[in-house]
């Protein structure tokens, strides 16, 4: 062999290595979307947080490379880099640290001076049933339906931890939808929120909240963990750590701990969880018929339980007596899209009223919706695992 | 402090002593065969009548140090030997033991045979040689080769199995029953084909969990309203309820208090001139070779 032909088969042999050689038209569609998360997130200003870090990762898991070469790159290479990252979430350990993060940050306040707006997160979660049953008729198996169905939920570390049990196949899929969609609910619920309301309805002015104790604030983590887990310990992992990251909050004796749980920590993982779900959804595992259903369930899930949301509070304003009626418009905020939903609700409810400011009474049900669809995760984990 | 750090490793020795025990307590004496004439054998080409244990729990549990014996008057009859990594036994797993009384020839060999003409009863103790973690009583008369089996692994009554799909295979160091499917998810799609049962069950569970959050916050909300009321009512020295109701003690909202917090803000906490501050007093500084221009500053280098 000459030291041309030498040069020619390295260069060769390079070239079937390359991207160029191994890209397929999958692999361009998952990088168009990749992009168009990014363009969303940037331009948009969807959901920055998430959608950045999962686009890109969708670039990232979307490169296409030679799969037999044995590189170690991909996310699916057992040893890879990409691989180890993403044991956070096929383990299912990243989403109770998120919960950790989503704990020392929320302020249960509203809930707690209004404790009947548990009952409308609790209502919102039939968005997450009412899935299930569709996704049954259309052929998916019950485990496959639980974890598809958690995207009416409308949370991205709930839909992550309960398809890494039931489903892992899907879960590429599923933590897509259910972050897209998370995203997308400035563009979902408003239309679905006017369907359901009245003029007349989208006015009432509700009570401001009354101030909370500490003491209240202290007890609400710990009872609040005893009585859901008691009830569902199949939701331990997630319940315990959005209410062990509360009482870090409230404490006021570990404001560093809360701190770093709300802030580096959460951060952390929020970065890596969405590099590698974006990742995750490789061309070859990602482009099947089954996506398309599992996005199609997840859109409805979601209008079913912004739906239920508002219906709810309509229903529950018949047995209330007129100084306490509760603006329905509040309802959609039962989806535990934490605080996005609840920004929605003053933003309409601002357009009818200048002067009705509904955030924090939104808070309410939205922080309720956490614990909501985290017990309903429980359930479906305890039914179907 | 000695003693308060003391008292410290001893709770947490207690706690992971018991942790293990807790592990420990979920062992279980699982299948016993006690004639052996062509069935499993050892690392020897030998075949000898064993023991299998199952770990019923879902963490690795470590059997050193336990002690299986055939003799109630002897719990310790058999230490299982320290330092063998083979004895860690992962979730849900066996671990078989030769009753060949060979214990020279390694750890899975114990000092007693079982005998086949009379009734063998075998116990598992845990590392105190006194708990009783597991026993059997394996009745006599029990053919070659056939095991004297749980029906499911670490739980369920036991069985004569050997041989034929009837009565169940002798299954050494393997699952009694094989698990193909998962039972529950074939009992919801048999049973519950359109989700309705689910969505109702589950919809119930997540409402009862939040109506009894609310109902019990709405009860520590009425407590703590009353107690601020009671605590405003003796500040502003009132007595009269209804007077303390009229101007909603107990119940002020967070709002009041953002104002008068933001009020206080405003007042201690935001100047029109900041970091500058007038003063007819001498201003002295004094001199420190830290702040000193001269040492922050490199020498140019003297020609000689």
């Amino acid at each position: 062999m000459g030291f041309v032909d030498f040069l020619g088969d390295n260069l060769v042999q390079f070239w079937e290595y390359t991207g160029f050689a191994n890209c397929t038209l999958p692999h361009l569609a998952m990088i168009v979307v990749g992009l168009f998360f990014i363009y969303l997130a940037i331009k948009k200003n969807f959901e920055p947080m998430l959608l950045v870090p999962i686009g890109f990762g969708i670039l990232i898991g979307n490169i296409p490379f030679k799969i037999d070469a044995g590189l170690e790159v991909g996310i699916y290479e057992e040893g890879s880099v990409l691989n180890i990252l993403y044991q956070g979430v096929s383990a299912g350990w990243y989403p109770p640290l998120v919960f950790l993060g989503i704990g020392a940050m929320t302020d249960f306040s509203s809930l707690i001076a209004n404790p009947k707006l548990m009952l409308v997160g609790a209502a919102a979660q039939f968005g997450i049933f009412g899935a299930y049953m569709v996704a049954l008729a259309l052929g998916f198996t019950p485990d496959q339906a639980g974890a598809i169905a958690i995207i009416g939920g409308a949370d991205g570390p709930t839909a992550i931890f309960l398809s890494s049990k039931l489903a892992p196949n899907l879960m590429g899929a599923i933590a897509v939808s259910a972050y897209s969609y998370m995203a997308l609910v400035p563009v979902i619920q408003p239309p679905i929120m006017r369907l359901f309301t009245t003029k007349k309805e989208r006015v009432i002015r509700m009570k401001p909240a009354r101030a909370v104790s500490q003491n209240e604030k202290i007890m609400f983590p710990i009872i609040g963990l005893l009585l859901t887990c008691f009830l569902v310990p199949s939701g331990l992992p997630l319940l315990g750590m959005l209410f062990f990251g509360n009482l870090l909050r409230e404490s006021g004796v570990t404001s560093r701990l809360a701190k770093t749980a709300s802030g580096p920590l959460c951060d952390t993982i929020t970065i890596l969880l969405g590099v590698t779900v974006g990742a995750s959804t490789q061309a070859s595992e990602f482009l099947t018929p089954s996506t398309l259903g599992i996005f199609a369930l997840g859109f409805m899930a979601f209008i079913i339980a912004s739906a239920s949301g508002v219906l709810f509070v309509k229903v529950f304003n018949l047995v209330l007596p007129k100084s306490k009626k509760i603006n329905p418009l509040i309802g959609n905020a039962g989806v535990s899209a934490v605080p996005m939903s609840a920004r929605i609700s003053n933003n309409i409810g601002l357009e009818y009223d200048s002067t009705n400011y509904l955030l924090m009474h939104a808070m309410g049900p939205n922080v309720a919706g956490v614990i909501g669809s985290a017990v309903a995760a429980g359930v479906l984990l305890g039914f179907l695992s | 402090m000695n003693k308060k750090i003391l008292g410290i490793f001893l709770f947490a020795s207690l706690m992971v002593s018991s942790a293990w025990a807790q592990g420990r307590k979920g062992l279980r004496i699982n299948e016993v065969l006690v004639t052996n004439e062509t069935n499993y054998q050892d690392d020897y080409g030998c075949q000898s009548a064993w023991i299998e244990l199952f770990n019923t729990t879902f963490g690795t549990v470590d059997v050193r140090s336990c002690y299986l014996t055939n003799d109630r008057n002897n719990p310790k009859k058999y230490p299982i030997p320290k330092g063998d990594v083979l004895t860690e036994m992962p979730p849900r797993q066996h671990l078989l033991f030769w009753a060949d009384d060979m214990p020279n020839r390694g750890t899975f060999h114990v000092n007693f045979k079982l005998d086949p003409t009379k009734d063998n009863w075998i116990g598992l103790y845990d590392a105190n040689g006194r708990d009783l973690i597991d026993s059997v009583t394996v009745p006599a008369g029990i053919p070659a080769d056939h095991s004297y089996a749980r029906i499911e692994d670490g739980v369920g009554k036991w069985v004569i199995k050997g041989g034929d799909e009837q009565s169940g295979y002798v299954t050494p160091s393997t699952n009694n029953i094989t698990l193909d499917s998962n039972v529950k998810i074939e009992m919801f799609a048999e049973h519950d084909p359109f989700g309705v049962g689910m969505a109702i069950m589950a919809m119930a569970i997540v409402f009862l969990g939040l109506l009894l959050l609310y109902l019990l916050f709405r009860l520590i909300g009425q407590i703590s309203v009353l107690i601020k009321k009671r605590n405003a009512m003796r500040v502003h020295g009132i007595s009269d309820k209804e007077e303390a109701k009229e101007k909603g003690f107990g119940r002020e909202s967070g709002e009041v208090y953002a104002a008068i917090a933001m009020a206080l803000y405003q007042h201690f906490e935001v100047h029109d001139v900041e970091d500058t501050i007038l003063t007819i007093n001498k201003v002295k500084r004094a001199y420190s070779p830290w702040n000193s221009k001269i040492y922050s500053l490199r020498e140019i280098p003297h020609k000689k």
